[in-house]
């Protein structure tokens, strides 16, 4: 359990899983010529589905940090809350980059943006683009952090938007969108409900502790991670990034 | 001259004893192209394009899993396939027994333009329809022709996690059955069906959106009504009856102006979609005076 904690902890190990993870679906196969018949379609659904799960994955960091503020390997995987964020936002340009190649340029791209369809997941990614471009200690600073958790909370609708665009990206199919809907649908609710079991005294004491740690969090900006630890020490710490 | 000509028919004759028993349908190969269908100048789709990029839902949602899925043992020969409904003359036979009894077959070269916007170009092998519905004599109360696909749970896994309603079924006016273009085909690329096309015998409308034909056929239905199809059941909004290509009418999740044909390349762009498929002289008019529009 050490060492998976430590694994799940490491940056290393989580690059390599995010950068290969990508290397191995989308890279390898273009010079292996392993797409099959339509090549340019398969980049296109794989970079659309890694950048899905990938978004699912971050999304579901705050919850189980929440519902299990003990595991050390929650903790651990928070370290990357940034890396896979920003990383989905990646891979959704890359999805992005091949939908304009495979209709061909412009006047294709022009006639897909007549569709609702296609508008669901240009707002998503646009979403993304945005929190991908404040996920740095300057934007915090410059925002304030009530601010920031604000606008990255936007990451909601974000994902709202992109596992419908998912959804009916399907012929009347939608095994990967429901893969993603419920069980995150399942750890907000159970996120929500525990927050809301919690007694009103300690609510009061949990604002407090909000503003107290995000001072803290923009004067000191520090990094990520170390953020998180001094968090973590604090008795309602780990409820501070639930959002 | 002549005795090579003597030795290709003793070959001929060897080979159609030697698999007699097994398949009439491989023994009615080679078969030669019917000048009028050769579409000079367009280029074909590779054959191992046209059987690795599949959609038959029966066999899986990806394209490349029917190749794999319906190749691990599920039987395609000695099919019957049921000639029914309204009609003077129904039946029931074997495959094979239905080619001979049309007087064999023959090669075309048919545009294939999906709905989901990307197209091949494919020499099918088979018979017109019409020669079928010839042999049928359809009452005059048929107006409409009902295809259905085969139902097999216990070999077809899709089928037992049924996600669609199974079996596939697909329908025609009987005027655009009766079209010169509408085809049964047994063969591909001068070999009988492979599993993954829809073998032993498939529906193939050139001038319609591909989901309207229909694959491995079990049975032939001459109706009065308008058929329930399975794509129109389950989006009536996105997949029309009529199903006719045109560049004009768009899918609500995509422009059907162009498409990709399959066997470009990474930056080959899209092509322009002709209506109906390029076969606009050949079937516009069955739909005179109608609204394309709402009929789709």
């Amino acid at each position: 359990m050490k060492i998976l904690t430590r694994i799940a902890g490491s940056r290393l190990a989580a690059l390599s899983l995010i950068v290969g993870g990508g290397i191995y679906t989308l890279v390898i196969p273009v010079f292996a010529g392993t797409l099959g018949a339509n090549p340019l379609e398969a980049l296109l659904h794989r970079s659309g589905e890694i950048a899905i799960w990938t978004l699912g994955a971050v999304l579901s960091l705050t919850p189980l940090r929440v519902l299990f503020p003990g595991a050390q390997i929650v903790a651990a995987l928070n370290r990357h809350r940034r890396a896979i964020g920003v990383s989905a936002c990646v891979y959704g340009l890359l999805h992005f980059t091949a939908h304009v190649l495979y209709e061909g340029g412009w006047e294709g791209l022009q006639r897909s943006l007549s569709k609702p369809f296609i508008w669901y997941g240009l707002v998503g990614l646009s979403i993304l683009v945005i929190l991908a471009a404040t996920s740095n200690q300057f934007s915090i600073r410059k925002l304030g952090g009530r601010n920031w958790k604000g606008l990255h909370r936007l990451a909601y609708i974000a994902a709202a938007l992109l596992i419908y665009h998912q959804a009916i990206a399907g012929k009347g199919h939608w095994q990967i969108a429901r893969w993603l809907l419920f069980p995150l649908a399942a750890l907000q609710v159970a996120r929500v409900t525990k927050m809301l079991l919690r007694k009103p005294v300690r609510i009061s004491a949990f604002n407090q502790n909000v503003r107290h740690v995000a001072k803290k969090t923009i004067t000191t900006t520090v990094s990520s991670d170390t953020s998180m630890r001094a968090m973590n020490n604090t008795p309602q710490g780990n409820r501070v990034n639930a959002c | 001259m002549r005795r090579r000509e003597f030795l290709r028919l003793l070959g001929f004759g060897v080979a159609v004893t030697a698999v007699l028993p097994a398949s009439l349908a491989a023994a009615s190969f080679p078969d030669s192209i019917n000048p009028e269908y050769k579409l000079n100048g367009v280029k074909l789709t590779p054959e191992d394009l046209v059987t690795s990029y599949n959609n038959f839902y029966e066999w899986g949602t990806s394209k490349d899993q029917p190749k794999d899925q319906a190749n691990r043992g599920w039987k395609t020969e000695s099919w019957t396939i049921e000639i029914a409904g309204l009609c003077a003359s129904p039946r029931k036979l074997l495959v094979d027994e239905l080619i001979q009894l049309v007087g064999g077959i023959e090669r075309r070269n048919y545009r294939h333009r999906c709905v989901e916007a990307w197209s091949m170009v494919i020499p099918w092998d088979g018979f017109p329809l019409k020669k079928l519905i010839d042999l049928a004599q359809p009452t005059s109360e048929a107006k409409f022709v009902k295809f259905i696909s085969f139902l097999d749970p216990a070999n077809c896994p899709a089928q037992r996690a049924n996600e669609l309603p199974w079996p596939y079924t697909e329908g025609l006016t009987l005027a655009e059955a009766s079209n010169e273009l509408a085809f049964l085909a047994t063969g591909l690329y001068g070999k009988p069906l492979r599993n993954q096309n829809g073998a032993p015998i498939r529906l193939v409308v050139p001038w319609k959106y591909g989901y309207k034909s229909a694959k491995s056929l079990v049975k032939i239905e001459f109706v009065a009504e308008q058929p329930p199809t399975t794509w129109n059941v389950i989006l009536p909004n996105e997949y029309g009856f009529y199903a006719n290509v045109n560049p004009n009418v768009d899918h609500p999740r995509w422009s059907q102006k162009s498409e990709r044909v399959i066997g470009g390349g990474f930056f080959s762009g899209k092509q322009p979609t002709l209506m109906f498929n390029g076969y606009e002289k050949q079937v516009s008019h069955l739909y005179a005076g109608m609204d394309l529009r709402k009929n789709f």
